[in-house]
C-alpha cells in the first residue's frame, strides 16, 4: 500500500516540477507587489519620503534660522518685511519679518514628531485594549469598551484645548534635554492629550478584528494544540490584525498632523514652538495683505495629510483580505 | 430548434494573476423542456457559463467569444438595453446561497412585486397578486401573510423556496438552478429537489441544474453536460453518460463515497489545475490515468460518437474496446 | 494502476467485536450544553433562554474504532467534537480520556497534566481555508506543537516536520509556503500534519471534507484510514454526508436536535435503519445511479428551534408515526440488536 501511495506522490512530484521550487511568498511579500502597483498609494509615499527628507535636513535647507534665534529676523533688518513670494524669499515673508518658507521648512520636523508619537501611543492603547477586549470578552470586554464610550461621546476637541491650556500653564522649562534632542515639553503635552482622545475609536475597530478572528479556527486548531491566551494573541491575533493596525497608523498620522494644526491655530497650541498651524494662526490677522504667509504652510498641512491618506489607501487596498490571490 | 445552443463560448477573467480561462470553448445545447444538468468541480466553469447566459458575468470577466443562441437569436451580440427585458423574464437564475440573494431591509411581497412591476408595468397590488401566486406554486406555508415578512424570518429551506418563487415570477422559459442545494441539509434538499421536479412536471420547465454532486444528477436531469477546468469533457443523456462514461467521469463516480454501497474509494490523483495556465492538450490528462502523449499534445475534439453522446477524449473509444 | 486506494476493507463487515473486557479509549457520559440566550438590555444581559445544543448524550469510542457522528445542522455534533477538547465548557456531564477525567484535568488539572491530554486528543477542522494562520509559514504551521509542548529536542523539528509532510503526501519543498499558495485538499494534509504533530491516539475529524471538491475528497477520506492503519488511532469523524460516514467509520452515531437517536455499527445501521429520522435522512441522499430510483421520505417542515425543543420525541412533530405517546413521553434507548440502540417508542414496528 505504501508503495502506492509513493506512486501517487511521485505522479504529484513530476506534475509539480514545473513550478520551480520557489520560497513561498509571505503576505507581506504579496501586499508590497500589490503595492507597488497602487499609483496613487506610491506618490503619497513619495510625498512623505520627501518630508522625511526635509526634516532631516531642515538646518541646511532652510535660508534662515528657525526662531528664536536672532537671525531668523533677519528679513525685517533688511527691511523685507511683509515680501511676497520673490527668488529671495519663496513663499514671502511675514509681517513680523520672518522668512515663511524657512518657517515652513522647520516646522515639518514638528510635524513628523507629532505624526509619529501619536501613532504610537493610540495605537499601542487601541490595540492592547483592542486584543483584551476582544479576545478575552466577557466582564474583561464590558469594562474595557464602556470606558471606550466614555471616550467617544466626549467632544474631544474641547477637551483638548481645554487641557492644553491648563497643563501648559504649568510648564516651566520650555524644552527637554534627551540625549541632545531637544524636545518641545508644550507640544508633547498636546501630542499626549490628542492621543489620550483619539484611540477609542480605533480599539473598537480592532476589537471587531479580534472577535472575527477569535472565531476561525485557526484559533481553535491553536487551542487545541494546547496554546495558552498570551501565546495565541501574541502569535497568532497581532500578527493578523497588524495590515489593519498598519492601514489605521497611517490615517492616524493625518489625523493627528490636522488636529495638532487645529489646536495650534486655535492659539491652544506649544507657545515655544512654531509649527505649521502656530505659523497660520500668527498671520491670520494680516490675512487680508500676507496671504502667502496663510497659505504656504496651510497648503504643507494639506500636502502632508493628503500623502498620509494616499498610503493608506494604498495599503489597505494592498492588505486587503477580500483581494488576495 | 433547441431553446438554447451555446457554441464555442469563451469567457476569461482578467486578473492581476494572468487571465483566468475560466470557460474555454464551451458547446452544449439545453433541449426545451428538459432538465439539463451542468456538471463539474470548483473551477470548471458550470456558473461562469450560466452567467454568461445572462450577460451578468462579474469583473474582470468577459465574454471574449462564441455564440449563445436563445430561441435561434444570438444573445451575445444584443443591446445591454435589450437584454435587460431577457433576464428574469426570458431566462432566469437561481442562486446557491438563498440569503445573500434576497435583500434583507425589503419584505418578500415588495421586493419580489418590485421585479413584476419593473416588466410588466402593473400596479402594486396585482403585482402582489401574483407574487402570492407564485409563492403558492413552491408551497411556501401561508403566502399571504408570508409577502409581510423580512428575509430573516423564513429558515435556508423556505428562503430556497422564495428564491425559486422570485425566478418563476415572469414564467421565464429556461430557469439556471446554480446549486440550488449545497448549502442546505440533506432533508431540506430532499424537499427542494421533490420541488424541483414537481415544477418541472407540471409546467414543462426547462431547467438547467448547476451541481457537482452526480447523484443529484442521477436523480433529476435526462441530459448531462460535464466541465472540467473550463472545457466540455463530454455530453449526452443521462443513461449514456452512466453507462460509457469518459474517464473524468468515470473517475470521478468512483472517487464519491456511496450511501448504498462501501466500496474502496479510488481517488484521483493531483489537484485542480490552475486555469491562468491550464495543462495542454486534454485538460485532465495530467490526472488521467489513461492519459497517452497524444493527450498532452493535442486536444481532442468534441465529437458525436452515437446516441446523441458527445465526447472529448482520444482514448475513449479504445477504452470502450472499440465498439464505437 | 496509479491509484490512490486504501488497502483496509471498508466494509463494516471486517469490524471486530470489541472485546467487552477491554475499556473504551473515550466515554462520553451524560454530556450536556446549554448556551445561554442573552436579551438585549442596556446595563445587564438577562438570560432568558438557552439553545440545547448537546443534551445528555453517552457514548464511547474504542481503540483503533472509527466512528461516525452523523446529523444535519444544529444537531450538536460540532459542540460534542468541541466539548471533547475542552474547546467549551460542558454544562454537565463526564468525558474520559483513557480512564482519565477530560473535564477534571482541564478545569483543575496542573499544566503539565492539560498540556499531556492535549497530546493525545486531536481535532481536523472543517474548514481548511480558515483552520491555518495565513501569516505563517508549513514550517512554522507544522512545527507550532513543538514549540507548545517543547516534548522533543529543537534540533529534531526539522526531520520532524519533514516526517509528517511526507506522511500526509507533500513535499519537503512545501515547508517554505504559505497557506495561501495551497489547494483545498493540500491545506487539509497541513492540518492533518499539524493534528499529527503530538502523535495524537484520538483524533476529531469535523467535516474534513465536506469543504472539498469532489475529485479531492477521496484523496482525504483514504489518507485518513490510511494514517489510522499506519499509526492506529481512533477517530470521531463528524459529518452531515452519510455516503462517507459510511465509507470510513465502523460504528455510527445519529444525532438530531442536541440528543442521539440511533447507534450501530455501520453494516446493520445503514442495512436495517431503524428510527423514523435515521430512515428519511438515508432515504433523502442522491445516489449517482440513475437505474436506481429513489424512494424519498420527505420529512415535512424543518428542524425545530433548539431555544425550545419540541417536548417528548424531539422528532415527533415531523414524524409520519407519531401518536400522543411520542408528544408526551421522551422514549429511552432500546436496543434492537446487541450493539444497535435506537430511542423511538415504536422502533419494533420498523427493525
Amino acid at each position: 500500500m505504501i508503495k502506492e501511495v509513493t506512486k501517487v506522490n511521485l505522479r504529484i512530484r513530476s506534475k509539480s516540477e514545473k513550478e520551480t521550487k520557489r520560497r513561498g511568498a509571505s503576505q507581506w511579500a504579496v501586499a508590497w507587489r500589490r503595492f507597488k502597483k497602487h499609483r496613487s498609494g506610491l506618490v503619497g509615499l513619495g510625498m512623505i519620503i520627501v518630508l522625511l527628507g526635509i526634516a532631516a535636513l531642515h538646518n541646511v535647507i532652510a535660508p534662515y534660522p528657525a526662531r528664536p534665534h536672532p537671525d531668523a529676523f533677519k528679513p525685517l533688518y533688511e527691511g523685507e518685511s511683509a515680501q511676497p513670494p520673490s527668488w529671495k524669499h519663496p513663499f514671502g515673508t511675514t509681517v513680523m519679518g520672518t522668512d515663511v518658507f524657512s518657517e515652513v521648512i522647520h516646522g515639518s520636523i514638528y510635524t513628523i514628531y507629532v505624526a509619529v508619537t501619536v501613532t504610537l501611543i493610540s495605537m499601542a492603547l487601541s490595540v492592547g485594549v483592542g486584543i483584551v477586549s476582544g479576545y478575552f470578552g466577557r466582564l474583561v470586554d464590558d469594562v474595557l469598551m464602556r470606558v471606550t464610550e466614555v471616550f467617544l461621546v466626549f467632544p474631544s476637541l474641547l477637551f483638548i484645548l481645554l487641557f492644553s491650556r491648563i497643563y501648559q500653564l504649568g510648564v516651566a522649562e520650555p524644552f527637554w534635554d534627551v540625549f541632545g534632542i531637544k524636545i518641545p515639553v508644550g507640544l508633547t503635552i498636546v501630542v499626549v492629550i490628542v492621543s489620550i482622545f483619539g484611540w477609542a475609536s480605533y480599539a473598537r475597530v480592532i476589537r471587531g478584528e479580534v472577535l472575527r478572528m477569535k472565531e476561525c479556527e485557526f484559533i481553535q486548531a491553536a487551542k487545541s494544540l494546547g496554546a495558552g491566551s498570551r501565546w495565541i494573541m501574541l502569535r497568532h491575533i497581532f500578527p493578523n490584525i497588524l495590515p489593519q493596525v498598519i492601514v489605521l497608523a497611517t490615517l492616524t498620522m493625518a489625523t493627528a498632523v490636522l488636529v495638532e494644526a487645529a489646536v495650534s491655530f486655535l492659539g491652544f497650541g506649544d507657545p515655544n514652538t512654531i509649527t505649521w498651524g502656530r505659523l497660520m494662526e500668527e498671520s491670520l490677522q494680516d490675512l487680508s495683505t500676507v496671504w502667502w504667509a496663510e497659505v504656504f504652510p496651510g497648503l504643507a498641512v494639506f500636502l502632508t495629510v493628503l500623502a498620509f491618506n494616499l498610503v493608506g489607501d494604498g495599503l489597505s487596498d494592498a492588505l486587503n483580505p477580500r483581494l488576495r490571490e | 430548434m433547441n431553446l438554447l445552443e451555446i457554441e464555442n463560448l469563451k469567457t476569461y477573467f482578467f486578473t492581476e494573476a494572468g487571465v483566468v480561462k475560466a470557460v474555454d470553448d464551451v458547446t452544449l445545447s439545453v433541449e426545451r423542456g428538459c432538465t439539463v444538468g451542468l456538471v463539474g468541480e470548483s473551477g470548471s466553469g458550470k456558473s461562469v457559463t450560466a452567467q454568461s447566459v445572462l450577460r451578468i458575468v462579474p469583473r474582470p470577466g468577459k465574454i471574449i467569444g462564441g455564440k449563445i443562441l436563445f430561441n435561434g437569436e444570438d444573445l451575445l451580440i444584443k443591446k445591454e438595453e435589450e437584454m435587460r427585458k431577457y433576464r428574469g423574464k426570458k431566462i432566469s437564475l437561481i442562486f446557491q446561497d438563498p440569503t445573500s440573494s434576497l435583500n434583507p431591509l425589503f419584505t418578500i411581497g415588495s421586493q419580489l412585486a418590485d421585479i413584476v412591476i419593473e416588466h410588466e408595468k402593473v400596479k402594486k397590488d396585482e403585482a402582489l397578486e401574483q407574487v402570492v401566486k407564485a409563492l403558492r406554486i413552491v408551497k411556501l406555508p401561508d403566502p399571504d401573510h408570508a409577502i409581510y415578512q423580512y428575509p430573516h424570518q423564513f429558515s435556508g429551506g423556505m428562503k430556497q423556496r422564495i428564491c425559486i418563487a422570485r425566478a418563476l415570477l415572469l414564467n421565464p422559459e429556461l430557469l439556471f438552478a446554480d446549486e440550488p442545494t449545497t448549502n442546505l441539509d440533506v432533508t431540506i434538499q430532499a424537499q427542494i429537489i421533490a420541488l424541483l421536479k414537481d415544477l418541472q412536471r407540471e409546467f414543462g420547465m426547462t431547467l438547467v441544474m448547476i451541481t457537482h454532486d452526480m447523484g443529484i444528477v442521477a436523480e433529476m436531469c435526462k441530459y448531462v453536460v460535464v466541465l472540467y477546468a473550463g472545457n466540455v469533457m463530454e455530453s449526452g443523456s443521462i443513461e449514456e453518460i452512466f453507462e460509457r462514461p469518459h474517464p473524468y467521469t468515470e473517475a470521478l463516480l468512483k472517487a464519491v463515497p456511496r450511501l448504498d454501497e462501501t466500496r474502496k474509494l479510488i481517488s484521483i490523483p493531483g489537484n485542480i489545475p490552475n486555469l491562468i495556465d491550464p495543462p495542454s492538450g486534454c485538460r485532465f490528462h495530467p490526472r488521467c490515468q489513461y492519459a497517452i502523449d497524444l493527450c498532452k499534445e493535442r486536444k481532442p475534439e468534441l465529437e458525436d460518437v452515437g446516441n446523441s453522446h458527445f465526447i472529448s477524449c482520444h482514448r475513449w473509444r479504445e477504452l470502450q474496446g472499440g465498439r464505437y | 494502476m496509479e491509484t490512490h486506494t486504501s488497502s483496509r476493507a471498508i466494509d463494516g463487515a471486517n469490524y471486530k467485536e470489541v472485546d467487552i473486557e477491554m475499556p473504551p479509549l473515550l466515554e462520553v457520559r451524560d454530556l450536556v450544553k446549554y448556551f445561554p440566550v442573552y436579551s438585549k438590555g442596556i446595563f445587564r444581559k438577562k438570560i432568558v433562554g438557552k439553545v440545547h445544543a448537546v443534551d445528555h448524550i453517552s457514548f464511547t469510542v474504542n481503540e483503533r474504532e472509527t466512528v461516525g457522528l452523523v446529523g444535519e445542522s444544529g444537531c450538536g455534533k460540532t459542540t460534542t467534537g468541541k466539548l471533547i477538547l475542552y474547546l467549551e465548557k460542558p454544562s454537565s456531564g463526564q468525558i474520559f480520556f483513557d480512564g482519565k477525567d477530560v473535564v477534571q484535568t482541564f478545569s483543575k488539572g496542573s499544566k503539565e497534566e492539560q498540556l499531556k491530554l492535549r497530546r493525545s486528543m486531536q481535532m481536523v477542522f472543517q474548514n481548511p481555508y480558515a483552520s491555518l494562520d495565513p501569516r505563517m509559514t508549513v514550517y512554522d504551521i507544522i512545527s507550532e506543537p513543538f514549540k507548545i509542548h517543547r516534548h522533543i529536542p529543537s534540533n529534531e523539528w526539522k526531520d520532524r516536520v519533514y516526517k509528517l509532510l511526507e506522511m500526509v503526501g507533500l513535499e519537503p519543498y512545501h515547508a517554505e509556503r504559505y497557506p495561501h499558495e495551497f489547494s483545498g485538499g493540500q491545506r487539509q494534509r497541513i492540518c492533518i500534519a499539524r493534528a499529527l504533530a503530538v502523535e495524537p491516539r484520538f483524533i476529531i475529524a469535523d467535516e474534513p471534507v465536506s469543504s472539498l471538491d469532489v475529485s479531492i475528497r477521496a484523496q482525504i477520506l483514504n489518507l485518513i484510514m490510511e494514517l489510522q492503519e499506519k499509526l492506529g488511532m481512533s477517530y470521531l469523524y463528524i459529518s452531515h454526508d452519510l455516503s462517507s460516514v459510511r465509507q470510513i467509520s465502523q460504528r455510527v452515531i445519529v444525532m438530531y436536535l442536541g440528543e442521539i437517536v440511533e447507534q450501530a455499527p455501520t453494516t446493520k445501521l445503514f442495512d436495517n435503519p431503524v428510527h423514523p429520522y435515521t430512515r428519511a435522512l438515508m432515504s433523502a441522499v442522491p445516489i449517482p445511479d440513475p437505474k436506481r430510483k429513489m424512494n424519498v421520505i420527505i420529512l415535512p417542515g424543518e428542524v425545530p428551534s433548539p431555544i425550545n425543543p419540541p417536548s417528548g420525541c424531539r422528532f415527533h412533530p415531523r414524524c409520519q408515526y407519531a401518536d400522543q405517546k411520542c408528544k408526551e413521553e421522551k422514549p429511552s434507548f432500546s436496543q434492537v440488536d446487541v450493539d444497535h440502540f435506537v430511542s423511538c417508542h415504536y422502533w419494533h414496528k420498523f427493525a
